[in-house]
């Protein structure tokens, strides 16, 4: 299939998830060669049956240490995680842009549409970062708006007044910002939004603060800004992926037509965990052609019967390799 | 007085229950192999290691490091959790609490239901001034309110365990908790002669490279390329005296398929990775080969030092420091003294300190 025909193919939803992930698998196995190694030591290729469970998927940190672009590629723009100090950063090298805006506005505008909703952006942390590719996303959203209300928070000089701006036209303010920087703004009362306003939390749930469980971040939210729980929704996104998926007022999130999520067992990654099983969370993410779409992250994660899954932190593996009495008592 | 005379009964017993001829010890070591918890060789490593590590006035010499002080924890009840992948393990908190004195209750590895009990049974009948009960599953546990809280295990569980105990009302926010996190060690080499190799093999490969004293991480001046074919002669010498006994999961195949994509220098041997790459250790079966010198070391040492309990090599860099921590002898790795201090802390001083009367 020419490359151009596979771009069209990959977000069509009347075509089977299974035939759009085999010609992926096709053009990833030809074009990437950390992908055809890995995969080929795994004993797949391209004469195997190919379907979405017996794909490998290449753990996340392949983007910490090479460049993962298909060959013959060059790339339109880099992201780049946050990391700490000491910590290696992945880089995700992105040969098309127009893939990741096609998978932010498909994904973010069919649970928030462009006429109803005006978007307040809140990402301190990820400023100092140029190669973010939140704020990427943010600024595409904003730049999108045709309404041209979707602002940064940090751009808006009078908050009150863009509150009311937004309410007069009828839309509903949209706070979306990082689950950190979104707690420090009820500490410092910088913005009384009450019911009025819908929230997305985005990141890590590991703050400068403490590691805390969504249900937590979410009642701190609801509290903290008065917006009733139905009203917060998060993002699960990174700098690996091009496409997003959303929990819309529960944890649960679920995924584009173009994305899979199976929850991987860490002891054995080619086994999928039944639901409500704990493991990592796997994703073939097929607007990711050109970089890797089948990767295993390091997120924990349990999926129910329906297909969707929650996000409860990082995996920890200290677990596996020293004495530990929550292993023994499995 | 009274110390020595409560050491000099413990030590007596102790030598008694590593004699040949205590059947009770036989047995257990008997049901421990034949229901696959652990091969023989590990398990007669393990023993002869803290036979040797009990014998003669060693006991004596721990007190005197610790500042024991007699009956210093006469009436407290303290709750040891013990798991691990090693023979015995708990074998010091268990042998800490009854030198200090104090009652001793035991949550028994899953994986070593035989050996421990089979001690503490026999010590039970001999040291008469302290309770000592164990059980197999928690739930078992009939206690209330213990003095203190001895466990190995993650910064992760860490929570998870203390909040079931405070559920069951065996502990409370205040119960003086020793919670060990470090679960891997590093080595230092310099040189490639046999001695040093066949320690380095030990203290990699014994008991499938499991257990905190275990070498996760090897700097040496020359990369894995260069020692790979010399080093594994030594492992398959190693392999062909104590065959691993727990097997790697498939994880491990797939961590072999990432490297050989992402043009890592490796070593496959079916049952354990050697792979030139620096993590921080956190699965089993993996040994990480870096190539560096002792800046190298003190680089490692200082990054991962949370989970870190020590640092061996060999010779001229025996007592020195790493950072903070002072090299032991890598020959020591399996066989450290009895009064080694996991996670640099001695459990009968910390115990006086904080529950003692």
């Amino acid at each position: 299939m020419a490359e151009t025909d596979l771009k069209e193919y990959i977000f069509n939803s009347g075509i089977s998830f299974a035939d759009r992930l085999k010609e992926v698998y096709i053009y990833q196995i030809a074009n990437n060669p950390f992908y055809r190694d890995f995969s080929n030591v795994l004993g797949l290729n391209m004469d195997s049956d190919i379907d979405p469970e017996s794909v490998p998927l290449l753990p996340i940190r392949a983007f910490q240490l090479g460049k993962i672009i298909t060959e013959n590629s060059d790339a339109d723009l880099m992201f780049k995680s946050s990391g700490t100090t000491g910590m290696l950063q992945s880089m995700h090298y992105v040969a098309d842009k127009s893939l990741y805006e096609n998978a932010i506005s498909e994904a973010f505008y069919s649970h928030f549409p462009k006429d109803k909703y005006a978007l307040l952006c809140y990402m301190p942390g990820y400023l100092d970062n140029p190669h973010s590719s939140l704020i990427w996303m943010a600024a595409y959203l904003i730049k999108n708006d045709d309404c041209g209300l979707s602002t940064m928070y940090h751009d808006t000089e009078n908050i009150d007044e863009w509150i009311s701006n937004v309410l007069d036209k009828g839309k509903i303010p949209l706070l979306f910002g990082a689950a950190f920087g979104l707690l420090d703004l009820i500490d410092e009362n910088k913005i009384n939004i009450s019911n009025q306003f819908e929230i997305i939390e985005t990141g890590g749930m590991k703050t400068h603060r403490r590691e805390m469980s969504k249900t937590e971040l979410r009642k701190q939210l609801s509290d903290g800004f008065d917006v009733a729980p139905s009203n917060i929704h998060s993002e699960y996104g990174m700098c690996e992926l091009l496409s997003q998926m959303y929990a819309i007022g529960d944890e649960w999130f679920t995924t584009p037509h173009w994305v899979q999520i199976t929850i991987r067992d860490p002891r054995n990654p080619g086994r999928i965990c039944k639901p409500g099983e704990e493991g990592k969370i796997g994703i073939i993410d097929l607007a990711n052609l050109y970089s890797c779409p089948f990767i295993l992250t390091d997120d924990k994660g349990v999926s129910d019967e329906n297909g969707r899954f929650q996000v409860l932190g990082r995996w920890n593996s200290d677990n596996l390799r020293g004495c530990n009495f929550l292993i023994d008592r499995d | 007085m009274q110390v020595a005379n409560h050491i000099k009964k413990l030590s007596k017993a102790i030598d008694g229950w590593f004699q040949p001829d205590n059947m009770k010890l036989k047995t257990a070591i008997e049901q421990t192999v034949d229901e696959g918890f652990f091969s023989f060789e590990d398990v007669k490593q393990q023993i002869r290691a803290l036979k040797h590590a009990t014998a003669g006035d060693n006991l004596h010499k721990w007190t005197e490091s610790s500042g024991l002080q007699p009956h210093s924890l006469s009436g407290k009840d303290i709750l040891c959790l013990h798991a691990g992948n090693l023979p015995l393990v708990g074998f010091q908190d268990a042998l800490s609490v009854m030198m200090t004195g104090g009652n001793y209750f035991g949550k028994i590895s899953r994986k070593d239901p035989y050996l421990l009990p089979a001690f503490l049974e026999y010590s039970s009948g001999l040291i008469l001034q302290s309770e000592i009960n164990w059980v197999l599953n928690l739930d078992d546990l009939e206690i209330t309110k213990v003095d203190a809280l001895i466990f190995a295990g993650s910064e992760d569980s860490a929570s998870k365990v203390t909040s079931v105990l405070r559920e069951k009302n065996i502990i409370t926010k205040s119960t003086p908790s020793l919670i060990r996190t470090a679960h891997f060690s590093v080595a230092y080499i310099t040189n490639n002669h046999p001695e040093t190799m066949r320690d380095l093999t030990e203290a990699v490969f014994r008991y499938g490279g499991a257990g905190c004293r275990s070498i996760a991480i090897v700097v040496a001046p020359f990369g894995l390329n260069d020692w790979k074919c010399s080093f594994t002669e030594y492992i398959e010498e190693f392999w062909l005296k104590n065959p691993q006994h727990s097997k790697p999961d498939p994880s491990l195949f797939h961590r072999y398929a990432f490297n050989k994509a992402m043009k890592i220098e490796q070593a496959w041997l079916d049952d354990f990775l050697i792979e030139e790459q620096l993590s921080k250790p956190s699965e089993k079966f993996i040994l990480q080969w870096i190539k560096g010198d002792k800046n190298t070391l003190d680089d490692i040492v200082s990054k991962f030092k949370d989970g870190l309990q020590a640092v061996y090599s060999t010779e001229n860099y025996i007592g020195q420091k790493s950072n903070s921590m002072i090299i032991e002898p890598l020959s020591k790795a399996q066989n450290p003294s009895i009064w080694w201090k996991p996670d640099h802390i001695d459990t009968i001083e910390w115990l006086q300190e904080n529950v003692g009367i």
